[in-house]
């Protein structure tokens, strides 16, 4: 099914009820229908046919909402850019993707005009704000066309969406995301509008993420109001909260720690709010229970771990497991939960592999691999994805299950650290260290070593106020770890670099590392 | 019974699926059997 139906079909049937918000644009199904339509036309008269690609390089708004619909409508595949991307990373993006139009934001025009002689396959670029002398301004284009009414015929398999991974690797890949792989999500999961309240969504995290972009449309289909943020701001969203009476929200962990530390959270009127899930990262569990503490109880908290490769989530920890009630075993259980991914949603089947690809029992660490009907088609321009044979997608996480189908995230098969031939899971290690009580955050990798081949070290940020000495945390690691899991080496920094997701930057700590040495 | 405006339906027979997205009073068939609504299992989460 064409995309586009999220919003033709409720906007035929509800057309007066609102579904988008940003500032003080507030659209209807039939105004977001209207603007989807006319930005469609614009995307014809400049030429784009069926299967060409169409970017946006800007912050969340209702007109990037628009041109993704708007790019569906024609059948078009849709990249949303990365707006952190650094000029090499944004050059081979758009070149390795052969975009032809790019929509751009007006503070992002010097860095586009700055690359544009390198772009050989561009053949517009239109802004999304005002316009400038080489940035026509879209909203002036969509004004003077009459709405296009005619939707593209898309096969289930043409890629909707190219989304390049945030990962803390290498050169982006772009995932190829077919028009199957939302369908199949969104209907799966929500049941479309049907004039009821269905509440508030807040969505702050940017349409490049792949969270972001299935919020764009399981709300949109479901008649939940989608409530935008340009960026996260943990003021502005205290505010919009209260404001908009939301319902619900997806943060990122560093998020969730700056709502905690806002000064206006303890005034804020949560009262609505019934859904706040997080994502994107692993939580630090000191975090997690402070919100747990700090939000009014029947704020349900929800741990969705997913991939873009997997289209969004994979495997959920619910409200129930974040109530910290019942007997001491039963706190005890949920507090060992509390450091878990959750379990399968219904269409995903997980399974941990070793070495040799062999299942693995529960309790042991291998690669998490998982089976579901929307894996991406592939990478662009790779074949470097293959399934195992039995139809699995080797995620490159490691982790373990427990008895009751629980999934714990051991971290990166990339940063698995091999020290005298034992594999060592940094996130084990991690998850001891930050129930410490001074720390704050810890990352723990592997170093070189003539004799081991490689040795543990932990780098970790202490809470504000806080101390701890090397060997105070030596000691508290001995009593907690198998001696050969025992970092040899430890750091006290200030904070620890990390991605806009809030996924700890270990390439970097290593590089830091290196040249310190050097 | 009539079809449902914005459910699912699915053919037990060959796995075929149709989203209704305008209701009438009719109710589809497929390989000569009823189709039967495909429940959607909604998310703990903020979809």
């Amino acid at each position: 099914m064409n995309t586009v139906n999220f919003v033709n079909i409720p906007a035929s049937v509800f057309p007066d009820q609102e579904i988008v918000v940003f500032g003080d644009q507030r659209l209807t199904y039939a105004q977001l229908h209207d603007r989807v339509c006319r930005t469609s036309a614009v995307f014809k008269n400049l030429g784009l046919a069926q299967r060409d690609v169409v970017a946006v390089m800007d912050t969340n708004s209702e007109v990037y909402i628009a041109a993704y619909y708007a790019a569906a409508k024609c059948g078009l595949t849709f990249l949303p850019l990365n707006y952190r991307a650094k000029d090499p990373e944004l050059e081979y993006m758009i070149n390795t993707a052969a975009v032809k139009v790019l929509l751009v934001g007006e503070r992002y025009h010097e860095q586009i005009r700055r690359i544009r002689p390198r772009l050989a396959t561009i053949t517009a670029l239109l802004s999304t704000g005002a316009p400038a002398a080489d940035f026509p301004a879209l909203r002036k284009l969509t004004e003077r066309v009459a709405p296009d009414e005619t939707d593209a015929e898309v096969e289930d398999d043409d890629v909707s969406v190219l989304m390049y991974t945030s990962g803390t690797t290498a050169l982006p890949k772009g995932v190829m995301l077919s028009f199957h792989d939302f369908t199949a999500y969104v209907t799966a999961n929500v049941e479309m509008a049907d004039g009821s309240d269905r509440g508030a969504a807040l969505v702050c995290v940017p349409f490049y993420h792949i969270a972001g972009m299935v919020a764009m449309m399981t709300n949109v289909w479901s008649g939940r109001r989608l409530v935008l943020m340009p960026q996260f701001d943990a003021r502005d969203w205290l505010g919009l909260v209260e404001r908009e009476r939301i319902t619900h929200a997806f943060v990122v962990p560093t998020m969730m720690k700056q709502l905690l530390d806002e000064p206006s959270f303890s005034k804020t009127d949560f009262s609505t709010l019934t859904n706040l899930a997080y994502g994107g990262a692993a939580m630090p569990l000191p975090v997690i229970r402070r919100a747990i503490k700090a939000f009014p109880k029947r704020v349900g908290f929800v741990n969705a771990y997913g991939q873009t490769e997997t289209t969004s989530s994979l495997t959920v920890l619910g409200p129930e497991d974040h109530r910290l009630e019942g007997s001491p075993a039963e706190i005890e259980l949920k507090l060992k939960r509390l450091t878990s991914i959750g379990r399968p949603l219904p269409d995903v089947e997980v399974k941990i592999i070793g070495e040799a690809r062999e299942a693995l029992p529960e309790g042991q660490v291998g690669e998490i691999c998982i089976r579901t009907p929307r894996v991406m088609k592939g990478y662009a321009g790779r074949s470097d994805d293959a399934l195992l044979s039995d139809g699995f997608r080797a995620t490159g996480d490691l982790g373990w299950t427990d008895h009751d189908n629980y999934v714990y995230f051991a971290g990166r098969k990339d940063d698995m650290i091999i020290r005298g031939g034992e594999n060592i899971a940094p996130a084990e290690i991690e998850t001891v260290l930050v129930s410490h009580p001074a720390i704050e955050e810890a990352a723990v990798i592997g170093v070189p070593s003539e004799e081991w081949g490689q040795t543990v070290k932990a780098v970790v940020a202490l809470q504000p106020g806080k101390q701890a000495s090397a060997k105070e945390l030596e000691a508290f690691c001995r009593a907690r770890l198998a001696s050969f899991k025992c970092p040899e080496s430890y750091e006290i920094v200030e904070s620890l670099p990390k991605n806009p997701l809030g996924k700890i930057l270990r390439n970097e700590l290593r590089a830091r590392l290196t040249s310190a040495q050097g | 019974m009539a079809n449902v405006l914005g459910k699912r339906y699915q053919c037990e027979t060959c796995g075929t699926e149709v989203l209704c997205n305008k209701a009438g009073e009719g109710s589809f068939m497929c390989c000569e059997t009823q189709m039967k609504v495909k429940e959607v299992k909604p998310l703990p989460s903020s979809d």
